[in-house]
């Protein structure tokens, strides 16, 4: 490095590359740290967006079923009616029974779901789901394996028997309508006596939790629960959990590291002082000032907290787009605050760095060179 | 007009419940272009008279002028910066940089403040110590006589008024001890006084005047 363009930080890292080992294990101990605290909320989010990508159907929903305080098992015309009205979204009424369902070589009980759209909710592997429903079963995946009926083949569901028009896909969320080791059937066909839920499809997490919120203020009055109402606010809340959770772990990791990288640091540097005091003591009698040998101290200090920064900022992106490719399949996917965060880890880093050079710097300042220099 | 001069100093140590004084009220002035040696046993105070004339220390009596500036009274900031401005210190152990070349250490003094100038001047030194082809060499490629020139080109490419030798031959041989004192000896035709703490005969020879302290005293007490 030049030394007429950048003295100090030229003899910094100068001084720096006579104790390699050491000096890259000072660096080493701030790089973890920054990647610790990199990582805090940059895996976080990743995590989060992962898990979220296929929930999106089940946040946007909100179920609506008779409450502890309801006369009735099943919602009544009027509160179906009412929840429309409350609402400006789709409004699915949903009957469910328990059922025997077969062939003639075999029979399982099943849940039994009659619904006029199912295509919000399902989407068929084999055969294909009529625009317009009058007939006809839908059968979940792990129940016509079990059953194994296919499309066109025949049902006995209950007491009648209908013909298989799809197959449906398996749906992994952990949803309001469970299609896998179950049957639909179009609306009206089960003679449960009445609705009893119904779902409520909204265009964003935030819209079906006003939704539900709505729902509760409108049909709870009086203090009796007329209807219950289910929405994911809670699962996310308690989803969130977990993240911080995850997070405060990261952040303790981060913590550590940087502390036990700050306490390395400090020795380097004071070994560094007591090894060059002559030097220091020369520097002194040559006319430097305290301030100038101080600074040149902290310059080595900073430069290891920069180094272990930068490093670790450039090792953190590097991990992020591997995760990110991994669990999202693009390496680009970044959330938003990435680079306060980069900024956050790189401040610490140095910030670190700078704060345990100071000790050392301020005794190698402040030893007389008289003494220095005594042999 | 005397360019360094101290006065009735004492310097007063402590040794377990002893208080030791060395120097013990001495005087002595150095003219500009004087070339002085100290000489005498080791542990009568040439160290620590050199370091009181080079502001490194602080007498508990008496007086130090540099440059017509008194030393007492000044702040650590002023001392340092008169010591920067006046004085060049050259080591028996050299004390060169390892990680810097042999222009680079001779330009350390002024890398902080006026590099440019410094550098260039760093090269004119080195060529009139004789070490002209040996600018970007390091200091570990370098043998004593020649570290010892570079060590005297760093002392005074502050253009100081004095330099403060502390046994600047005790590390070398006769012959390359020899080249040292001819260096010092061109710098004293340009007004820089040496002032020179030695054991060294051969810089007694050198020297326009030799002063002997004996236990803190100078013999001839001469000022």
């Amino acid at each position: 490095m030049r030394l007429d363009r950048f003295p100090v930080t030229a003899l910094a890292w100068r001084n720096l590359s006579r104790a390699k080992a050491r000096s890259a294990l000072a660096t080493l101990g701030i790089l973890i740290g920054v990647v610790a605290i990199i990582s805090l909320t940059m895996f976080g989010t990743t995590l989060q967006a992962f898990f979220l990508q296929d929930a999106q159907d089940f946040l946007q929903t909100v179920q609506v079923s008779p409450g502890e305080d309801s006369e009735s098992p099943v919602l009544d015309q009027n509160e179906v009616a009412e929840i429309r009205q409350l609402v400006d979204a789709s409004v699915y009424p949903v009957e469910s029974q328990s059922l025997v369902v077969g062939t003639a070589r075999d029979t399982t009980r099943a849940t039994v779901t009659s619904t006029d759209r199912p295509r919000a909710f399902v989407t068929a592997a084999t055969g294909r789901i009529p625009e317009s429903w009058r007939s006809g079963a839908l059968v979940g995946q792990r129940l016509a394996a079990q059953l194994d009926v296919g499309v066109g083949d025949a049902l006995r569901v209950g007491d009648r028997t209908v013909r298989v028009v799809a197959v449906l896909e398996e749906n992994p969320r952990g949803g309001f309508i469970q299609a896998n080791s179950g049957v639909f059937l179009p609306a009206s066909q089960l003679d449960t006596g009445g609705t009893d839920r119904v779902l409520v499809r909204e265009d964003s997490p935030e819209a079906a939790f006003a939704a539900a919120e709505t729902i509760r203020q409108q049909l709870n009055t009086d203090r009796r629960e007329q209807v219950r109402v289910f929405d994911a606010e809670a699962s996310i809340q308690r989803f969130q959990n977990q993240i911080s959770t995850i997070q405060t772990f990261l952040l303790g990791v981060g913590a550590v590291s940087l502390l036990v990288a700050a306490v390395s640091i400090l020795n380097v540097m004071l070994m560094s002082a007591i090894e060059r005091r002559e030097e220091i003591g020369v520097l002194r009698a040559v006319g430097y000032h305290r301030r100038d040998v101080l600074r040149l101290m902290l310059g080595e200090a900073v430069l290891l907290g920069v180094v272990g920064a930068v490093g670790g900022a450039v090792l953190s992106v590097g991990l992020g787009a591997l995760i990110n490719e991994l669990l999202l399949g693009d390496p680009t996917a970044f959330s938003e605050g990435v680079l306060g965060n980069i900024a956050l880890g790189i401040g610490f880093g140095i910030g670190a760095a700078l704060l345990s050079g100071l000790y050392p710097a301020w005794k190698a300042a402040n030893a007389r060179p008289v003494e220095a220099l005594r042999d | 007009m005397s360019v360094i001069s101290i006065a009735d100093a004492v310097k007063e140590y402590r040794s377990g419940d002893r208080t030791l004084r060395a120097p013990k009220g001495i005087s002595l002035s150095i003219d500009p272009g004087e070339f002085v040696a100290i000489v005498g046993p080791s542990g009568s105070g040439q160290s620590t008279l050199l370091n009181l004339l080079g502001l490194l220390d602080d007498p508990h009596q008496g007086q130090v002028t540099v440059d017509g500036a008194r030393s007492s009274g000044l702040s650590t900031r002023e001392r340092t910066a008169l010591r920067r401005d006046t004085v060049g210190f050259v080591f028996q152990d050299f004390y060169l940089l390892p990680t810097l070349t042999a222009r680079e250490n001779v330009a350390v003094p002024g890398m902080l403040s006026d590099r440019e100038r410094t550098l260039a001047r760093a090269d004119d030194l080195l060529g009139r110590v004789g070490l002209g082809d040996r600018l970007t060499h390091y200091p570990n490629e370098l043998s004593g006589g020649q570290k010892q020139r570079v060590a005297i080109a760093r002392s005074v490419v502050n253009d100081p008024d004095v330099l403060l030798a502390d046994e600047p031959t005790g590390n070398l041989d006769q012959e390359t001890g020899g080249q040292v004192l001819d260096v010092f000896r061109g710098f004293t035709d340009d007004d820089i006084a040496v002032v020179t703490v030695t054991h060294d005969t051969q810089v007694e020879s050198v020297a326009d005047r030799t002063v002997e302290l004996v236990d803190g005293l100078l013999d001839p007490e001469d000022r």
